[in-house]
């Protein structure tokens, strides 16, 4: 990971419109031109520590143009979305909603294959397109075996506790999906927006 | 009942899974606080806390917009959610829709390939926010029956019931983001002894704990432990991964710090139900903690 403490050499490349892309392009994205730097929200954050850069730097790392290395930080994973940073920062800078923009580009770019949280998200999106609602059971399988078939049975037998007390708890159902029945309409609405999405980008 | 109030209820998708015993507590309490909930027709998934990753920004923030348009559709009444999760994506999107005219009109294009529609009219809450604003503690005193007398409560908030949103006016400036008092409060009012607790509104770690606990079992760790520290019989809490999260990983932080624990975590509303004479399993769901709340469920019988 490079460091802002290393001053940039001709081998390091710097996408100088990846500041304004932010800005124009990410929810809440424009504020971060007004971050002065006081480090209120990498303080705030429980997990700050497991940060390769907390959002502080992140931040100048944008304003440097570090597109790359943004895009490829764990700060982006990492972050459980307290808001404690959201409603502490003196500049009202949404930290977390920049977060999840730019887990959304760097999925989308294809920066982050292996991440953890991309890989869950892609079973959760499964289920909820599926049937229009969140089932645990299958979300929590898909999961599992993202990482293969062997990694996939260590993790289900390692939580085997966990969802046998859920079952006897009657939190973990035993038929099928619950369902919306506008699950279709569901899909509908998602693929209009994903076209609407695409339509801006392709505007530029 | 009698000036029950209605609402436009959004159970989410833990109602039916990992937060039944959140469902039922609170659809059993409800009715004795003059609250009347009516769900919303057919609801989907709010997308959580990560569907913006895979979907896409505009694709997450329609789903909201689908509860949203659909709720409409059954009145102007208020918008309740119980589920932090939840809240925040509804009444985050709800706000939008309302005070940006470019994110309505995205929306609306996108909702219209269901023939739906949403201009922004409704107000979301959060139960929490309503028992305090709405109906007031006096009012949950009164129908206490049955004090829990002597029980320990360790008041746990977790984050997204209170942020980002809480101190807000279209949250209900309803208390503060470090050290909310509502749910202290509530335990109060049902007879039990709230414990100084500290961790108020640490984070358990949220869906990062559910795919990746051992990035975070040490924030669980001291969720935990300065309950036990404080003598506590029970975690409370509002927010479904918070209880999920809290409780299921217990085992694992002792394999993992050399620990003991095993407290209970439960509902401020299966408190309630318990406190207010109703069953304790068929309505305060005690039956479905994975951890047994041993003493809570004592005084149930009583």
């Amino acid at each position: 990971m490079s460091s802002l403490r290393t001053p940039p050499t001709a081998d390091r490349t710097y996408d100088l419109g990846f500041a304004r892309w932010v800005y124009q392009n990410i929810e809440g994205g424009d504020r971060v031109s007004l971050c002065m730097q006081c480090g209120m929200c990498s303080g705030s954050c429980p997990i700050g520590t497991a940060m390769d850069n907390g959002p502080r730097k992140l931040f100048m790392m944008i304003r440097a143009g570090m597109k790359e290395a943004v895009l490829t930080s764990n700060t982006i994973w990492n972050c459980t979305q307290c808001y404690n940073c959201v409603v502490r920062c003196p500049r009202k800078i949404p930290v977390t909603n920049i977060l999840q923009g730019l887990a959304t580009v760097a999925v989308a770019e294809g920066y982050a294959p292996a991440q953890p949280t991309a890989k869950f998200a892609k079973a959760f999106w499964t289920s909820l397109k599926l049937f229009g609602r969140t089932d645990e059971r299958i979300v929590t399988a898909l999961y599992y075996f993202s990482h293969g078939l062997k990694e996939g049975f260590r993790r289900a037998m390692e939580n085997l506790p966990i969802a046998l007390g859920m079952v006897k708890g009657k939190r973990m159902h035993l038929g099928m999906p619950h369902r919306a029945k506008g699950a279709a309409d569901l899909r509908k609405i998602i693929a209009k927006a994903e076209d609407i999405e695409a339509r801006e980008r392709s505007k530029g | 009942m009698s000036g029950a109030k209605k609402y436009t209820f959004y159970p989410g998708c833990s109602s039916q899974a990992s937060a039944t015993h959140l469902d039922l507590s609170l659809r059993a309490v409800a009715p004795k606080l003059g609250v009347e909930l009516e769900d919303i027709d057919d609801w989907n998934c709010c997308g959580a806390s990560v569907g913006h990753v895979e979907g896409g920004t505009l694709p997450q923030t329609a789903l909201s917009g689908r509860n949203l348009a659909k709720a409409r559709q059954q009145g102007t009444q208020d918008v309740l959610t119980a589920c932090a999760a939840c809240y925040l994506n509804t009444h985050g999107v709800n706000e939008k829709i309302k005070n940006d005219v470019r994110t309505r009109q995205r929306v609306n294009e996108a909702l219209s390939a269901a023939d739906l529609a949403y201009e922004g009219d409704l107000r979301v809450r959060h139960a929490c926010e309503v028992l305090i604003n709405d109906v007031g503690i006096d009012k949950i005193k009164e129908q206490v029956k049955k004090p829990l007398t002597g029980l320990k409560v360790a008041g746990y908030v977790g984050c997204q019931t209170v942020r980002p949103f809480a101190g807000t006016e279209s949250g209900g400036n309803y208390d503060t983001y470090d050290q909310p008092e509502f749910l202290d409060d509530f335990v109060k009012a049902c007879g039990a002894e709230a414990v100084p607790y500290d961790p108020k509104t640490s984070c358990c770690g949220g869906s990062v704990s559910v795919y990746n606990a051992d990035k975070t079992l040490h924030l669980i760790k001291k969720i935990v432990q300065a309950a036990v520290d404080a003598k506590a019989d029970v975690i409370a809490t509002p927010c479904p991964l918070c209880q999920q999260n809290v409780e299921m990983y217990q085992d694992a932080i002792n394999k993992k710090f050399g620990t003991s624990f095993k407290i209970p975590v439960v509902f401020y509303s299966q408190l309630m139900a318990v406190a207010f004479g109703l069953d304790a399993n068929k309505d305060a769901a005690l039956d479905r903690n994975m951890i047994e709340p041993v003493k809570l469920a004592e005084l149930a019988k009583k």
